[in-house]
Parts: structure tokens; sequence; C-alpha cells
């Protein structure tokens, strides 16, 4: 009931993922929902539904959108700028809501500035977006 | 004889004296107040600036929205800044620059091209660019009690033609007199003779200025005499540019709705939509024109009058050498060259009284309203466009006869930014604010608060724990005996944790609660952010009590974003009149709930709009679009609630009436519309599924949640906190496999497998 080849490409990327101590990926739609009959004359004119958006998670090019500001955020860290550096990093993480790095950026900006519960916090909700081993380890080194 | 003339001497004397004195008065009043004056600044509210990259999930129609709030003109080739041109998915913007709080962004010509909903190309000058930020949108002010807005510009940012036409017309001798004119009196009264109408008045431009700042219209000899008296007071204290330069700030140039347009280059912005500096010689010779008159010569109400006044402007110019007559001319033959643009200032009141809340927490209202500050929000006006156009168009359908009113919050919960507010169905004016001061029932919306207190104690609870949902009553001392129904006046047996959220069902739902106990539900509620109107009484696990949906907004918001507690901002920075950094909001997390409980809600969330009351969000939503929801119904439909999340956007919508009447609707058949209508449109990213540490899938049997097979009857797949997985397992169970081998099947069984 409900498998479905189509499904098994996406299964075999979410295999890969999920081996991986953090999972990023999207699970594949499911099958259609028992309609409710007869469907109620939907509220809004047609097309109530609009087309599909494909979806990327983190694209590389809004990583090359931000790391420059990741950089800036680096330098003003060192300089012990550390107000200007978490800016920095939240427009970096409103660019990219989804990228571990920024989100391991912040942590060490927090720990730099002597704000353990700030880098702990942030570094667990990294966890959720981290995908390589080494990435993971660096963020659960905060959250300890 | 003698003693009538003594009296005489002691009565001018006494006049005298207290003359003196009041002179002294006035002139201690212009001295304390006039660089004051000068400076008495609003704050300017922002809206987010659009941040423009190559890949960006953005519509073209979105972008050009964006330019058209922002007052971008269309042009053949952009030339200047403020203009564009666009060539279907391609758009050359001469972008305006901007000075943020620690960077500016400078003003460039680029070139964006579109493909799929994207940004594909972003390059300037031929060279690629990593990102940019637009201009951000002027969404309002922060004005005083009477409601003055402004626009400072410096004597020298003033266009020459402005500043001697404006001479020309009003005060000739300006750089000669001593803040009063014999001669200008004189000149008046004569044209007036002439014309035998009144065709120009006799106060300089000191006097006018005076008259603005501190005195009454009213029209006595006193108040004229005062009038003269501070002038040259002024004139002997200030400089005659100093001088101008306020006058050109203050003067009253016509009405923006609630807020009087004072000074040239705000009225050059209401009524041309562009900067001072750019303004064309007829446009300067028109607001010229309306000193005398700015009801009488607007040119949106009276356009054959403004042109009569613009004419004689453009003469008196060419007459004193201002300019040629040539040019008068050829300004006379243009059009007036209004701004055809809608007005956007202030048209976003739901969002600009949150953002003035959250000020006067931390300003005083002095501050705000005189000191220039500039205020960078969250607001995002393509959200907010679409939260109303959803909003209307469901509305519409649902209720024609406009006896429903609805309010929604829209964030960003990664952030914990708000993006967009409806505080009713006209959004566009401003009034009772629903999203933020309808305090209502919750309904079932409260819900996931009881089952994340279970799901926090993976001893005793899991997805898969049986539940009976049966009637039950519960005596509290002193109180009415409390019997609880479901929505379809039954009772559903064993159900198991996950089921009962997911069908909102509420016999289950009221007795794990008070297995739990009030108090740990009252607690998780504060932790998840939701600390006011929470009553501790039994009734509470169906809803009751009074939340805003800003409470709403906050406790899902916490629930979205993983069990972090975040502060919901609507501001960013604020920043002073000389654009120095005032104050930051920043990012905060609170951890408050279990990462991995969360997790668990997630799921059962997901499982509301998958199998159970929120289903209908896929007749708005393709099915592949992952999101979590919850609906809420009060008692006889009272209040229409939906509440939930996708990958980027978290919205709460509300539908209800103002007098507390029935509406009909329950939270699938009324708000949850609204909510999906606007999350097809507006939401970029569906939810991603991340399981945390700590989290494993097992197969089980969905009707008595035993451990079972894959591929074995009722079997599905549900996330376990390691460790809390069911013990007793079904006979068909050769094989249970373990989390490894089974991850396929757990991704094609989360929903719907057999569902």
């Amino acid at each position: 009931m409900g498998l479905s080849h189509m499904f098994s490409r996406g299964a075999v990327l979410g295999l890969v993922t999920l081996l991986a101590a953090c999972s990023t990926y999207t699970p594949p739609g499911p099958e259609p929902v028992p309609a409710e009959k007869p469907p109620e004359h939907t509220v809004v004119t047609p097309p109530a539904k609009v087309p599909e958006v494909p979806h990327r998670p983190t694209t590389p090019s809004a990583s090359a959108a931000w790391q420059p500001l990741l950089a800036k955020a680096e330098q003003a860290t060192a300089q012990g700028d550390y107000e200007q550096a978490l800016a920095l990093l939240e427009r970096a993480q409103r660019i990219d809501p989804d990228s571990a790095e920024i989100y391991l950026s912040m942590a060490r900006t927090y720990q730099a500035r002597g704000d353990g519960a700030q880098a702990s916090a942030t570094a667990e909700r990294g966890l959720l977006y981290c995908t390589t081993d080494a990435q993971c380890n660096a963020l659960r080194a905060y959250t300890r | 004889m003698i003693r009538t003339s003594h009296l005489l001497l002691k009565l001018a004397l006494v006049t005298l004296v207290v003359g003196g004195l009041f002179v002294v008065y006035l002139d201690a009043r212009i001295t304390a107040t006039f660089s004051d004056k000068m400076w008495e600044l609003p704050a300017k509210v922002y809206a987010r600036p659009l941040e423009l990259f190559v890949g960006l999930a953005l519509a073209p129609e979105d972008l050009a929205y964006e330019l058209e709030v922002l007052g971008y003109r269309t042009v053949i080739t952009p030339r200047s800044p403020g203009e564009v041109s666009r060539n279907r998915d391609l758009f050359d913007i001469y972008a305006r620059g901007f000075e943020f709080p620690g960077e500016r962004e400078s003003a460039r010509r680029v070139l964006i091209e579109f493909s799929g909903g994207r940004i594909k190309a972003l390059s300037a000058g031929g060279r690629g660019i990593d990102l940019m930020r637009l201009d951000p949108v002027r969404i309002g002010g922060i004005y005083p009690q009477h409601g003055e807005d402004r626009d400072l510009v410096r004597l020298d940012e003033v266009p020459n033609t402005l500043r001697l036409g404006l001479m020309a017309v009003e005060d000739r001798d300006f750089y000669q007199h001593w803040g009063f004119s014999i001669v200008g009196i004189a000149r008046a009264a004569f044209s007036n003779l002439r014309s035998g109408k009144v065709v120009a008045g006799g106060s300089t431009i000191t006097q006018q200025l005076v008259k603005n700042y501190y005195l009454t219209s009213e029209r006595t000899i006193v108040r004229k005499l005062t009038e003269v008296l501070m002038a040259v007071l002024l004139d002997l204290h200030y400089e005659k540019d100093q001088i101008l330069e306020s006058y050109i700030n203050e003067v009253y140039l016509g009405q923006e709705g609630p807020h009087s347009v004072h000074g040239f280059a705000l009225a050059a912005q209401h009524y041309f939509g562009q900067p001072l500096e750019q303004l064309g010689l007829h446009q300067q010779a028109l607001l010229i024109g309306m000193v005398k008159g700015p009801s009488l010569y607007n040119p949106e109400r009276n356009p054959q009058r403004a042109l009569e006044r613009r004419k004689v402007v453009l003469d008196v110019m060419a007459e004193q050498g201002v300019i040629s007559p040539e040019q008068a001319k050829v300004a006379q033959a243009m059009p007036l060259g209004l701004n055809n643009q809608r007005q956007f200032r202030d048209s976003f009141p739901a969002f600009l009284d949150l953002v003035r809340r959250q000020l006067r927490r931390d300003y005083r209202e002095e501050d705000l309203t005189t000191k220039g500050l500039s205020i960078f929000t969250s607001f995002d006006p393509i959200v907010q466009r679409q939260l109303e156009i959803s909003t209307t168009a469901v509305m519409d359908q649902l209720d024609p006869g406009d006896k429903l009113q609805s309010a929604s919050v829209v964030t960003r919960f990664d952030t914990g930014e708000v993006a967009a507010l409806v505080g009713g169905r006209k959004a566009r004016f401003a009034g009772f604010n629903r999203a933020l001061d309808a305090r209502r029932p919750a309904g079932s919306l409260l819900k996931p608060a009881i089952y994340l207190v279970a799901l926090e104690r993976p001893r005793q609870y899991s997805l898969a724990t049986v539940l009976s949902d049966t009637p039950l009553t519960i005596k509290e001392p002193g109180a009415q005996p409390w019997q609880p129904q479901n929505y379809d006046k039954q009772s559903h047996g064993d159900v198991l944790l996950y089921q009962a959220l997911a069908h909102s069902y509420n016999l289950a739902s009221a007795r794990l609660g008070m297995q739990l106990g009030l108090d740990a539900i009252v607690d998780m509620l504060a932790r998840l952010g939701v600390e006011e109107g929470v009553p501790r009484v039994p009734a509470l696990l169906l809803g009751a009590g009074e939340y805003t949906p800003m409470d709403m907004a906050a406790m899902y918001q916490s629930i979205a974003a993983g069990g972090f507690r975040m502060p919901l901002r609507s501001i960013r920075d604020i920043v002073d009149a000389n654009s120095e950094p005032l104050k930051r909001y920043p990012l905060e997390y609170d951890r408050t709930a279990s990462l991995q409980s969360v997790h668990l809600l997630h799921f059962a969330m997901r499982a509301v709009v998958r199998e159970g009351t929120g289903r209908g969000v896929y007749r708005y939503l393709p099915e592949s679009f992952a999101v979590a929801g919850k609906t809420g119904t009060t008692n006889d439909g009272r209040d229409s609630w939906f509440a939930g999340f996708s990958g980027d956007l978290l919205a709460v919508s509300w539908i209800g009436r103002d007098d507390n009447g029935t509406t009909g609707l329950t939270g699938g058949s009324g708000a949850l519309k609204v909510w999906a209508h606007f999350m097809a449109r507006a939401s970029k990213q569906p939810l991603a599924y991340r399981m945390p540490d700590g989290v494993q899938p097992h197969w089980i049997d969905d009707r008595s949640g035993y451990l079972t097979g894959e591929g074995c009857p009722n079997a599905r797949m549900l996330p376990f906190i390691i460790g809390s997985e069911p013990r007793q397992r079904t006979d068909c169970a050769p094989g249970e496999s373990g989390p490894g081998s089974g991850v396929k099947d757990w991704f094609e069984s989360l929903f719907g497998g057999d569902g």
C-alpha cells in the first residue's frame, strides 16, 4: 500500500543523508490524501493551486551570496566588535536560514563574546542543518 | 492737567516696561526653541530591504511590485537613480542606494535576469554581483500628536531655481529686510489693488515661519504685532540662510491622510514621487505656488486652478530674472507631472502599530517623534501583499455580507521576525487591530502544548501510546462538572496519540491533559511563550482563555523553531539622525522544550494536514509541499483558527465576529482557507524532514500501537525517542526492520502510506 517506484530515487538520496548524522533531506511527496467527497466548492476561483515551486534547500549560489558576509563577520570578531559580527551573521542567516556553517559562525561569535548559553542554543539549532561529520562535530562541541 | 499728564507718563512707562518684558520673553522663547524646532523630526520606519542574489526564489512580478512600492519610475533606459526598465524576465534597474546601519549600498545600475521563479543572473557594468540590497521601502513614521511629517533638506540641496523662485514670489527683499518689510506690504497692497483681488500677502518669509512655529492662525492685531516682533528678533539672532532653510523645511504644503505635509522635500515625494533635487521647473513652480493655498491649489483636487497658479509663478520667475522667458514658456506647456502611483506610506497600519508598541517599551514618545530616528523593521511588502490578497479573496467568498472579521500574523520562524500582519478585512485602514488586540479562546490550537508535555516524558508516552477517546466527567471543587464532547459528538475508543492530535479528538486530549496535570500544561504554554490569559481550569485543555493571534504566533513560533523560544521581533535596528547605530534587536534563542519531543510533535502536526482535520490545505497546496499545522474551533464556531508552518514561513489566521457571535465555521472550513491560500502563494520552501540525534523510526501497527514488521497489516513508520518505542510486538514481525534497512520505506510510509 502506498509503495511506489517514483519515490525510489528520492529514497536513495534520503538513505544517504539519513546515514549521515544529521539529515537535511526533504521527504518526497506522499500519496494523495483520501479526498473529501464531494469536494467542497473551492473557496477561491481557480486556479486554487499554484504551480509547484522547485525547491533546492541550499543552492551553491546562495552560499556565494553570504560567504563575503561571513568573512566580514570574522574580521569584526577578530577586532572584538561582536555586535557588528552578529549583525552581519544575522543578515547572512536571513539570506540562507538553513546553513549549518552560518550557525557555526554564530555559535563561535557568541562563545568569543563570552555568552556560552547562546552559543550552545545556536549550535544545537545548527545541528539540524549540518551535512558533514566535521560540521556536525564542530557544532556538537558547542552544545556541551 | 498735571495729574493727567502724570498719569499718561505712568501709563507710558508701564507699557514700556511690559512691552520690554514681552520682548525679552519672546526673545527667550525664540532662542530657546528655534534650533530644536529645526530638528524636530518624526522617526522614519522602513521595511526590510530586498536582498538580491543569484538563486533567490522570487517571482519577477514580486520584484516589479517592490519597485512600484519604492516609487521607481518605468523608463526606456534608466539614466538616474530610481528608474527601471523591464523586458519580461529582464530588469534594468538604476538602484538608488541607501545608507544602511553600518554599511552603505551605493547607487548603481544593475541587470537582473529571472528564470523559473529565481534570479538567474545579477550584474553591474558587466560584472557579476554576489549580493546587494535595494533601498528599503519607507512604510511610515512615528508622528507627534499633531501629526506632522517632514523630510529634511539642507539649503545647498535645494535647486537654485526653487530657492530664487520662492523668494521672487513670497519675499523679494528677503536678504535685505529685518524680518519684516514695509516695502513688501506696500507692494502687496499695490498689486492686490491693481488686480482687484488678493494675489500677494505682505508677510515676509520670516513672519510666515514665526507664524507656523509659534502662533495660532487667528487674525488679531496683538497676534500680528507679536508676529512682527518675533520676526525681527529671529532675524536678529539667526542667519538669513538658516531662516530660509527652516522655512523650506517647515512650510505647510497639504495633507496626506491624517498627516500634514510640511516642507518642500516631503511635498516633492508626496505630489511627484521624486526627490526635491530631481524636480523639473514646472514641478518646482507648482510647489512654490501652493505655499499660498495648499488646498486651494491642490493639483489633485483642483488641477485647473493649480495650472493657473503655476503660470502666475512662472511669469513672476521670468519677470524677476530667475529663469528666462523661454524656460517659463516650456515649463508652462508641461503637464502637472503628478505622481500617479499609489500612496504606500502608512498604508500598513497593523504592522506600524506593532512597531510602535515595541518602540514605546524602549523609547520616550518625544524621542520617537522629534529625534529623526530611522527604524529598520522586518516588514516584507511582498508577503504582506499576498496576505492581504488571500484574506480578501477567501473572506469575500466565505462571507460576502461582510459580517466576519479576520486577522493573520506571518513570521519567518528561523529568525523570529514578523514579516506581515493583517488586523482586519480592510487591511489598509487603521482601526481595531485584531492581530494584536482580539482576545479569544483558542480552541484546539492549544492542544499541541498538551501533547508536547506528554512527548517530553518518553518513558511514559510516545506517538504510538494508546489513548482512550471515551466520555469523561471532571469534577473540580466549587465548579460545575465538566463534560467535554467531540466535535462529531462521537467517541472513537482506543486511538494512538498522534491520531488523537491529527483528528483533534477532544475526549482523548482532555483525558491526556488531566493525566499530565493542568500545572504541566500551563507551564508548557509559558515555555512556548503564552503567559497571559491562561486560566488554570480543565477547560484550558480545549482552549479556554484569551489569546490574540499574536500570542498564538509566539506559541507556534517556538514549536516551528524546534522548541526554541524567541521573542517575536518586528524591529532589527534603530539609527539616529546622523546614521549612528543606536540599538540593535538581536536574535536570541532560549531552549524551552526538548528538540526531540518537538520533532515528534511536528510529525503529529504533519499528520493533521495529511490525514486529520487540516487536510483541506492540500486543496490549495501541491501534494508534495510538506507543511505542519493545527486547526482550532471554539464553542458554536465563534472562532475559526489555523496555525502552521512550511519550511520558511509560519502563519496564524483567525476568523470571527467582533460581537463574538457564531461564524458557522470550523478551523478547517474557515481560517484554514486563508492560511492555505496564502501559503500556496507566499511560501518558497516546504517543510524539510530533519531528524535530530536521538530519534529513530520504527514500524508500528497503527491500530494497536505495537511494534510490527515491514509489510505487515496496518504497518506504518513512526519516529521515536530512542528507548521509547513500544515493547509489545504483533505476531506479524518476523524481522522488524531496523532503522537502517527500513529507511526507504520510512520515507514512503511517512504519510499517506496506508493512512
